[in-house]
């Protein structure tokens, strides 16, 4: 919850600059909180502004001739061009929707049986040996077996990524279970809780903190494998396309599909963040 | 008539004898309090009675039959209110917890709620998370569950045991009053001595380390102190500085 801080509240934190107003009163603090903003903003982005710059003029003079390489700039004009033919769409939805799609599956799934693992020992030691024989198998090993099954296509990009986030679903989501305050299910006993209202109004609300953890795990899991399985794989999404960029000898078109996914990955993180941070105050944690 | 009757109950933990046999019945209305030092078998003598757990020996009877589990007519309220809260429900969905459990419609959970809210005094922080309430305050609005489950059995284990002494004292008085107001028959344990005879009508008092020629069972006196009783005035009253004075000698100090 803490790990993206607003940058206002890092400027606040200078000794040399009290957070309140002060003599300044309060339109002289909006005005320096504002600046402090951009000051902020301006020091964060000075080191990618400095790479991106000497790359942009090591591309322009020295690796002019690369095949690997190209100036950010090109890059960015192939970012727009993909943007306005619509292809960066269509791609982005792809990976995403079976980045998703996998990850509703596999974190059901796995927190289900990690429910049931987490409050019954005897389930636990029953499904012990088989989670530990599956559970190392690398997910994208499983490729070739699921493109046989599956043939190309969404279904076989979701199933990887759902086998890749059951694992860490089921092993957090055992933990959780298994942490929840025993008091609490003491309650639901002394209250004449039915099975189901104890698993749904005590036990899984328990578990939202510890499953928040698993979530931004697992949507982490999600991007890579799904964007891996179009690399290895599946002619279709960002992987993909940024495969062919490669292939077609276009390293414009390439870095700009890398960027793209960065910038993806970084607004899946901080949406879960967001999600976990308005959960959180509904549930009473922040106030 | 009794409603709680211990017939011959002993407890084993762990090979250990906690509770030697223990014998004695609650009746219908009182108010009976249990007294001894820490690990004496007080906190499992009345989780048996809530039938949270089976006697070794012998039988808790209720009603005239045999507890075999929980049940909705016995209401538990647990020291810890921190942990017995739950910290994602405000008041009122704690309370309503309750009303879920047993089924009540939707349509009648609000009237009950603000009804025990108002018994407890609680009618002005139903919206509040029970972080955002004081330690007297969350232990209300277990006390409000608990009511709002219309128990005819109320087990209270150490439940003033975490708080200030003036929020005890206030608290004691309040429960005292709404346990007379509603008729409701309480098993309280404590580990204070003024405790158990300011509030009750009968003070049972348990050893540690029961053996054959000193059971578990070390006294049971009434309290001859009328009602309604006041901090200042009962705890100077006669009689109770006489019973305070045999309990002491009888746990042994």
């Amino acid at each position: 919850m803490k790990d993206a801080p607003r940058l206002s509240g890092l400027t606040a934190c200078r000794p040399s600059e009290p957070p309140t107003g002060g003599r300044a009163g309060r339109f002289g603090a909006a005005v320096r909180g504002g600046r402090s903003r951009v000051q902020a903003v301006l020091r964060a982005g000075a080191f990618p502004g400095v790479l991106l710059g000497a790359l942009e003029w090591y591309t322009r003079t020295v690796g002019a001739n690369s095949d690997a390489l190209a100036p950010p700039s090109a890059a960015a004009l192939a970012l727009g061009r993909a943007m306005l033919d619509g292809s960066l769409w269509q791609a982005t939805a792809f990976t995403l929707g079976s980045a998703a799609l996998g990850l509703l599956v596999g974190g059901v799934f796995g927190v289900l049986l990690g429910i049931v693992f987490g409050l019954s020992e005897r389930a636990a030691g029953m499904g012990f040996l088989s989670v530990e024989l599956l559970r190392p198998v690398p997910s994208v090993a499983l490729i070739p077996l699921v493109m046989l099954v599956f043939g190309f296509g969404l279904r076989m990009e979701l199933s990887v990524v759902a086998f890749a986030t059951f694992w860490p679903m089921l092993v957090l989501s055992q933990a959780a279970a298994r942490q929840v305050e025993p008091q609490l299910l003491e309650v639901a006993t002394a209250l004449g809780l039915r099975p189901v209202d104890r698993i749904v109004k005590i036990v899984v609300p328990a578990m939202v903190p510890r499953l928040f953890v698993a979530l931004r795990l697992g949507v982490a899991i999600a991007l890579v494998v799904a964007v891996t399985v179009e690399i290895a794989a599946n002619p279709n999404g960002m992987g993909y396309a940024m495969m062919i960029a490669q292939q077609s000898l276009d390293p414009a078109l390439m870095l700009a599909w890398l960027f793209w996914i960065s910038v993806m990955g970084y607004a899946i993180n901080a949406g879960a963040s967001r999600l976990q941070v308005h959960v959180a105050r509904r549930m009473g944690a922040l106030q | 008539m009794s409603l709680l009757r211990f017939d011959g109950v002993a407890i084993q933990l762990g090979g250990r004898e906690i509770l030697s046999p223990t014998s004695f019945e609650v009746g219908k209305g009182e108010f009976v309090c249990v007294i001894g030092p820490s690990g004496c078998g007080k906190t499992t003598l009345l989780r048996a009675a809530a039938g949270f757990m089976v006697p070794s020996a012998g039988a808790v009877l209720r009603g005239g039959k045999p507890v075999t589990g929980p049940s909705r007519e016995v209401a538990f309220v647990f020291q810890d209110y921190g942990r017995a809260l739950l910290p994602w429900r405000t008041v009122e969905g704690n309370i309503s917890l309750a009303l879920e459990a047993a089924a009540v419609p939707a349509n009648e959970r609000p009237g009950r709620i603000a009804k025990v809210l108002d018994t407890v005094g609680l009618g002005a922080h139903a919206q509040k998370f029970p972080v955002q309430l004081s330690g007297g305050m969350q232990q209300r609005v277990q006390i409000a569950r608990c009511l709002a489950q219309e128990p005819e059995l109320m087990m209270m284990d150490e439940p003033f045991g975490a708080l200030d002494a003036m929020t005890r004292e206030n608290l004691q008085d309040e429960v005292s009053r709404l346990v007379r107001d509603s008729g409701l028959t309480v098993l309280f344990v404590t580990h204070d001595l003024e405790e158990a005879i300011y509030l009750g009508d009968r003070v049972i008092a348990l050893r540690t380390n029961p053996t054959a020629a000193n059971p578990s069972l070390a006294a049971m006196i009434n309290v001859p102190i009328t009602r309604p009783r006041e901090q200042l005035a009962t705890k100077e009253h006669p009689d109770f500085l006489r019973l305070r004075r045999e309990l002491y000698q009888f746990l042994g100090h």
